[in-house]
């Protein structure tokens, strides 16, 4: 058995390279090794040079030949080599980025690791910004140096962004190994990272922990349970009442079961309405919280003293995206691409999924074999996400307006 | 004098006019958007639609729930604020303590949102220390039917920054309850009720009246505290604003601008009750 | 002739010292947890918050901003305040009227109103912190200032001083800046600690128009870290009560006593 790498001993070597394609080259290597045998590892050390000479791509050279860059940037990544990407993107100094929460999905390191590996400058305004404030800003700050480059919003978002004209058509050279059901047609925009509905437990408060719908209904979890916000404005309290939901006899189609079994849940006594924060987690005021599992799983090493366990509701699984797009009239429209090259190779990816949220080529880059066994392990077991159910924009739009008319009369207060 | 007043009656509008002239580019003209928005739909066109629609449930419940808690903490803000500035500034009472409340009521009454939440979650969340405390002792007020997370809870809380406000706006006006009045009063043999009846109440009343006004605009516009402490189940009318303008839900923006011009009508309607008394209650001190 | 400690408001005193306090106790005890036991007792809270660069570069500006906002609201208010109850009284209800304005015009609309009435103008005023951003604390302030004042001038006789001074000789500015302004002196101050807990708790206008002030930096802290959440608003706490302290003794050096004040 060849040698179990530590995650971030994988992407430091990786990252000495400056070209994405030559950094998943060697997590490509370096993921192969875990599974080789030690005779199969010495012949491969001695390909290796050769290996690396094939990466350079003719187009790469032909791009580092060329002398002036072009002005405006392409529309596939794939057409010009990232050398040239790169050099304009340098050229423009720096990048802005909006509402990244550093906590939320390990956008923290990306953020550091992209500011060091190409020496751009980074700017995140508004961390705990709101998709609809991310287009907001795009519309007001056009034309002003401020104005964000790329953004992370939730698909409806995108969606009326694409329609609105806010974001720059753009195929990155990986394009093609994200699901179609995760992408625009048009090229506006596609999902970066996905994750599901999970309950966080306290487990310094809650003994026993609930594995469905059903379990957090029992007498044991009075005034325990708490949602992520309100869901007529927080994307992960949505994404439970649709979890809730199809638990309970409902659908895609329909919420209204979601929005009964929390009305069950509130006169139960279970349910307290309050926002759940990372106060109210490690003090213990709300010891289950339902929210994203990448966000719940990120809990687990930052409040120690709360032991904080996850689980993936069994009766129950409903996913969410969020989309990357790149500002259309943004003031650094190379160093926007650059972020794109970056973060849909395998290293990019697999920052993500360091931050325990599904990236959106996980499922190219397992068929692939380049995951190391360290994330694998990192995640609940996939058989647990394997029912994962996804809503269209449509879907969510009519669940929000069937929200927004019955969920203030029959759980709020 | 009465030739100088001719004179001097420009200049008085010429002192004013910078002020009207910043209030209209700073505030006129991103108001008019609200108004304008509220009567447009989503293609730009003229429509009464949002109007009508924030009449139905559930906004109606919303402006419901948002007056009454604004109405309740104005009033029992402006009740215990008064009293706890009048006990700071009488006679009698040490001068560094009046230094103290004045001082830290003005970081309070801007204390607000996620901290002032977490704060009171706390002190009387399900186990807040006032709560553990009272438990210890035999009465666990969850278990008797209080909650924190409701709409009382939300009152509780609002008076933290109420009541501040209270104090740091009143305070001038009890300082000119001239103290030779009180002592005139007593030496004419009256209690201190026929004092407050007679002398102290009706000069303030004015003063009362405008600060009432001013903690009820000021309730009415908060939503970040009781968004923290309810998770939104308490349903104020800012709080629905930021649902439909910068949600991640739900995208309403004019239905947004039509709430926000129905709290323009609230804060008119008060406005017009509060100027008449206020002149009446004026002719009480010349 | 000193009245007695009356026990009534010594009950007043003690029920609102209460009602403060707890709270702020029970923040206290929760950032002196530490995160790995869950347990008192660890200054490890303060100590992340004090040694964040982010925490002294936010604070600064916002402080900076505060004085800016109170000056500009102050210079614009006081002058027309005493106006209108000199002059123009029949414009106080109209002001009044218009005071209530911020508080109906949600921030998240006023920002994207005055984004966009400024689009155009000088990048100076329109993506600098000290200009674009004052000009929207100074309406926000506006309310408070305003009642605060007009409650501090309904207190004094703004006829019979300003008659007073004149037939002494005095032109405006005497009469203004050495008869009036100490008479209005606590509400100005009054006014003056509001606007500065207004700018050092203002979010909304700031994050939209992406300047990084304090209250973001408390908002960010707020919604990813337990403990230090409790230790930084302790500190924000202690921070702006000072600078409240620091403007008492400010106003009070400059005291010229004519009753009322105490």
């Amino acid at each position: 058995m060849g040698q179990q790498w530590d995650v971030d001993d994988i992407l430091d070597r990786a990252l000495q390279e400056e070209d994405p394609q030559r950094m998943d080259a060697v997590i490509a290597r370096l993921v192969g090794e875990e599974t080789m045998s030690r005779a199969a590892m010495l012949r491969r050390s001695a390909a290796a040079g050769i290996g690396l000479t094939i990466l350079a791509s003719p187009t790469a050279a032909f791009a580092r030949s060329l002398g002036a860059a072009a002005a405006a940037p392409p529309q596939r990544g794939a057409s010009i080599g990232f050398a040239t990407i790169l050099k304009e993107a340098k050229r423009e100094k720096k990048i802005n980025t909006i509402a990244l929460p550093p906590d939320w999905a390990n956008y923290g390191e990306i953020m550091s690791t992209f500011k060091k590996r190409f020496g751009l400058g980074l700017t995140n305004d508004n961390p705990d910004g709101s998709s609809a404030q991310e287009n907001q800003a795009v519309r007001s700050l056009k034309g002003d140096a401020r104005a964000p480059d790329v953004l992370d919003v939730g698909p409806s978002f995108a969606i009326a962004g694409a329609n609105e004209g806010l974001y720059a058509k753009y195929y990155n050279r990986y394009w093609g190994s994200v699901p179609r059901a995760m992408k625009d047609g048009r090229g506006f925009w596609l999902a970066d990272y996905w994750g599901v509905i999970s309950f966080g437990i306290n487990r310094a408060v809650v003994s026993t922990i609930p594995r469905s719908w059903d379990d957090l209904l029992k007498p044991e979890y009075k005034n325990k349970v708490a949602l992520n916000g309100s869901p007529l404005t927080s994307g992960s309290a949505v994404a439970g009442v649709f979890s809730a939901s199809i638990g309970n006899g409902g659908s895609l189609n329909d919420v209204g079961p979601g929005i009964d079994f929390f009305k069950r849940l509130k006169d139960a006594g279970n349910f307290i309405p309050v926002q759940a924060t990372p106060q109210t987690i490690a003090s213990g005021q709300t010891p289950i919280v339902i929210d994203w599992d990448y966000l719940n799983l990120a809990y687990v090493k930052a409040y120690p003293s709360a032991r904080i366990a996850v689980s993936i509701p069994s009766d129950g699984v409903y996913g969410a995206h969020y989309c990357q797009a790149i500002n259309a009239t943004g003031p650094h429209p190379w160093a926007a691409r650059l972020w794109q090259e970056f973060l849909y190779s395998d290293a990019g990816q697999l920052l993500w999924l360091k931050g325990y949220s599904h990236p959106a080529r996980f499922t190219d880059m397992s068929k692939r074999k380049v995951i190391p066994g360290a994330l694998v392990k990192a995640l609940p077991s996939p058989t647990a996400y394997a029912k994962v159910k996804f809503a269209t924009p449509g879907q969510l739009s009519r669940a929000g307006a069937k929200i927004a008319a019955e969920w203030p009369a029959k759980v709020g207060s | 004098m009465e030739a100088g007043r001719g004179v001097r009656l420009p200049l008085a509008w010429l002192v004013v006019l910078p002020f009207f002239l910043y209030a209209f580019a700073f505030m006129f003209l991103p108001a008019g958007k609200v108004l304008f928005g509220a009567f447009q739909d989503a293609d730009g066109g003229f429509t009464l639609a949002n109007l009508e629609e924030i009449t139905n449930e559930p906004y109606r419940t919303s402006f419901k729930t948002s007056i009454e808690v604004s109405l309740v903490t104005a009033l029992l803000g402006g009740a215990l604020g008064f009293l706890i500035a009048y006990s700071t500034i009488r006679d009698g009472t040490p001068r560094w303590i009046r230094s103290a409340f004045t001082t830290f009521s003005g970081v309070a009454a801007n204390f607000a949102g996620i901290p002032l939440a977490a704060a009171f979650i706390a002190t009387a969340g399900t186990i807040g220390i006032v709560t553990q405390f009272l438990a210890g002792h035999g009465y666990n007020p969850y278990e008797h039917g209080f909650t924190l997370f409701s709409k009382t809870g939300v009152e509780l809380v609002y008076l933290y920054f109420q009541i501040p406000l209270m104090i740091l706006v009143i305070a001038p006006a009890i300082d000119g309850l001239k103290q030779e009045w009180r002592e005139a009063a007593a030496n004419l043999g009256a209690t201190p009720r026929q004092f407050w009846r007679h002398v102290g109440l009706p000069v303030l009343t004015p003063s009362l009246l405008g600060a009432v006004v001013l903690l009820f605009g000021n309730s009415f516009a908060a939503y970040a505290t009781a968004y923290a402490l309810t998770g939104g189940s308490v349903p104020l009318v800012p709080i629905t604003i930021g649902f439909y303008l910068s949600g991640d839900v739900l995208s309403n923006p004019h239905l947004s601008h039509a709430l926000a011009l129905g709290m323009f009508v609230v804060l008119a309607v008060m406005m017009a009750i509060y100027v008449p008394l206020q002149r009446i209650s004026s002719r009480w001190v010349k | 002739m000193r009245r007695r400690f009356s026990w009534g408001a010594g009950l007043w005193l003690f029920i609102g010292a209460a009602y403060f306090l707890i709270p702020l106790v029970a923040t206290l005890l929760f950032s002196l947890k530490s995160n790995e036991t869950g347990q008192c007792c660890s200054l490890s809270s303060y100590g992340e918050i004090l040694h964040d660069p982010a925490f002294w570069k936010t604070l600064r500006l916002s402080l900076i901003l505060a004085v800016e906002t109170i000056v500009i609201a102050l210079v614009l208010l006081i002058p027309t305040v005493y106006c209108v109850h000199l002059k123009l009284p029949r414009l106080r209800p109209v002001i009044g009227f218009l005071a209530l304005i911020p508080f109906v015009v949600p921030p998240i609309i006023l920002v994207v109103g005055l984004l966009d009435v400024f689009k155009g103008s000088p990048s100076w005023f329109y993506a600098e912190p000290y200009g674009f951003l004052v000009g929207a604390y100074v309406i926000l302030a506006f309310p408070y200032i305003y009642f605060a004042l007009d409650a501090g001038f309904r207190a004094i006789d703004v006829h019979t001083l300003t008659e007073a001074s004149q037939n002494l000789g005095a032109n405006w500015r005497t009469t203004l800046f050495s008869v009036i302004l100490p008479n209005i002196r606590a509400a100005a101050l009054a006014g003056a600690f509001l606007t500065l807990a207004i700018v050092m708790g203002e979010f909304t206008i700031a994050s939209l128009a992406t300047f990084d002030t304090f209250p973001i930096y408390l908002q960010y802290i707020n919604q990813n870290k337990a403990y230090p959440a409790a230790a930084v608003t302790l500190i924000a706490f202690a921070i702006t009560w000072g600078a409240m302290l620091s403007l008492l003794l400010v106003g009070r050096d400059r005291a010229v006593q004519l009753g009322g004040a105490k």
